[in-house]
């Protein structure tokens, strides 16, 4: 198989953009991966918890509120540093 | 046939209606169809390579004002940091200023918000002393963060790159845009808060025993190495806070605004395939909801709940778990019949009507007048 015009197409810059594009994709989409189990064990475990204790209900929502902007930032870090290496 | 076969013992859940199941799939069948014929008509066509996604975020400078080589230009950015400082000193200072006993739903809604940061965010993260002396600095924080968040989402006058003619004048076409999208703004924010709580932290407790807070509970006992390994950490756990507290913010806003502007049509003149134009606007729609309704009064939350944490200088799980003091009987009081009042109006289906909206809160008599009186609170003064 002749793979010279592939070999000839591969650029330096061409390389570095398609190095960035696969670490933005990676990066962000791993990211999500884990905010994403993670946001789901908080609300999991909120509705175990208000199911077992109803009355806790006003005070956990504040707890949940919490939890679920600081796991969301984690996916958001990912996309920023992505997009920082994409742009950047 | 085989298939309508397959489909109907399943779809006959209703007497003559059609069943939710088969409802999704229809409407998602014809959201398909849509993009489809849009790629009929349209093809591939719609590409547009002057079109830069991150020139929505780009600072044009209005009017330069350079000082000593730093750049200190007026420019969207700053348009909207006065508009929401505007608004949250105009709209606290207007309804306070018309505030009456039967109010009606803006004075509802601002004491609801107003509640919120001082009995939740401030009552429920401080001691009693330092909430009262932070209580205005975290309400202004949770305010204009959430002012500046919510007129991100507003179309305004501001791209100057791009003007559209109405009528003989050039006017800048709307577009969106957000100071806290820009990291420098929620830096500043961050720094004001890091700095604050670190001069909150010595003036309480004198330099040594703050930085000997800093380490956790339960190492009384163990070597001075350890001790040092442990307070190491601890400083630099303490300076991540000034990355993640201003990317935390900084990031949703940002992304937030990328989805918009992706699923919006973005996407669709950015790969030059106009019928991804059908499949995207949907979600935009979704997502603008998502992000005025949820994320931008989270955000704020969040910013000024973590600052009221710091201030108190203790760790996350360590925080009181009722947020009024036991000792506030007129809260708890409040606290009580609000929820006896919802309690009732859910089981008789009047939840759009909450009792407490025609009788007004009890905290009125003593909250809004705080601000008024100095290091005085409903827990310390008399009525």
């Amino acid at each position: 198989m002749d793979l010279s015009p592939v070999a000839a197409a591969i650029s330096d810059e061409g390389i570095e953009a398609a190095g960035k594009a696969i670490a933005l994709g990676v990066g962000a989409g791993l990211g999500s991966i884990g905010a994403g189990i993670g946001i789901g064990i908080i609300f999991g475990k909120e509705i175990e918890s208000v199911a077992r204790q109803p009355e806790m209900k006003s005070e956990l929502e504040s707890i949940r509120w919490l939890g679920f902007a600081l796991t969301e930032a984690v996916a958001f870090y990912t996309f920023i540093f992505g997009l920082i290496a994409f742009f950047l | 046939m085989s298939a309508e076969a397959a489909v109907a013992p399943e779809g006959e859940a209703g007497a003559g209606g059609l069943s939710t199941k088969s409802k999704a799939l229809i409407g998602l069948g014809v959201y398909f169809a849509i993009a489809m014929l849009m790629l009929l008509i349209f093809g591939s066509s719609g590409k547009d390579e002057s079109f830069q996604p991150q020139n929505e975020f780009k600072l044009e400078p209005w009017i330069s004002i350079d000082i000593g080589g730093i750049d200190l230009s007026i420019n969207k950015a700053v348009l909207y940091l006065v508009l929401a400082s505007g608004l949250t000193i105009g709209t606290m200072t207007w309804i306070s200023r018309r505030m009456t006993q039967r109010p009606n739903r803006v004075q509802t809604t601002v004491e609801v918000a107003y509640d919120l940061t001082r009995n939740n965010i401030t009552g429920g993260n401080l001691d009693h002393a330092t909430a009262v002396r932070w209580f205005p600095f975290l309400g202004a924080l949770f305010f204009f963060i959430w002012f500046s968040n919510m007129i991100g989402f507003l179309p305004l006058p501001i791209n100057t790159e791009h003007t559209v003619d109405i009528l003989g004048l050039q006017v800048p076409a709307f577009a969106l845009y957000a100071a806290t999208a820009n990291l420098s703004i929620p830096l500043v924010l961050t720094l004001v808060v890091w700095i604050a709580y670190h001069v909150e932290g010595i003036r309480a407790k004198g330099f040594v025993k703050y930085l000997q807070s800093w380490l956790p509970p339960g190492l009384e006992d163990k070597s001075i190495f350890l001790k040092g390994l442990i307070f190491v950490i601890e400083a630099i756990s303490h300076f991540a806070r000034l990355i993640s507290l201003s990317v935390r913010l900084f990031a949703n806003i940002l992304a937030g605004h990328l989805l918009l502007l992706f699923m919006g049509g973005g996407l669709a003149v950015l790969l030059g395939i106009a019928a991804l134009g059908a499949l995207t606007f949907p979600l935009a729609f979704f997502f603008f909801i998502l992000e005025v309704g949820l994320i931008a009064t989270l955000q704020a939350f969040i910013f000024s709940t973590l600052t009221a944490i710091y201030i108190g200088g203790k760790p996350l799980d360590d925080r009181p778990r009722i947020s009024t003091p036991t000792d506030d009987a007129p809260g708890a009081a409040l606290v009580g019949a609000r929820s006896l009042a919802r309690s009732a109006a859910r089981r008789s289906g009047h939840l759009h009507h909450p009792a407490w909206r025609v009788t007004p809160p009890q905290a009125r008599k003593f909250e809004i007048d705080h601000l008024a009186k100095e290091r005085c609170s409903q827990w310390t003064c008399p009525p």
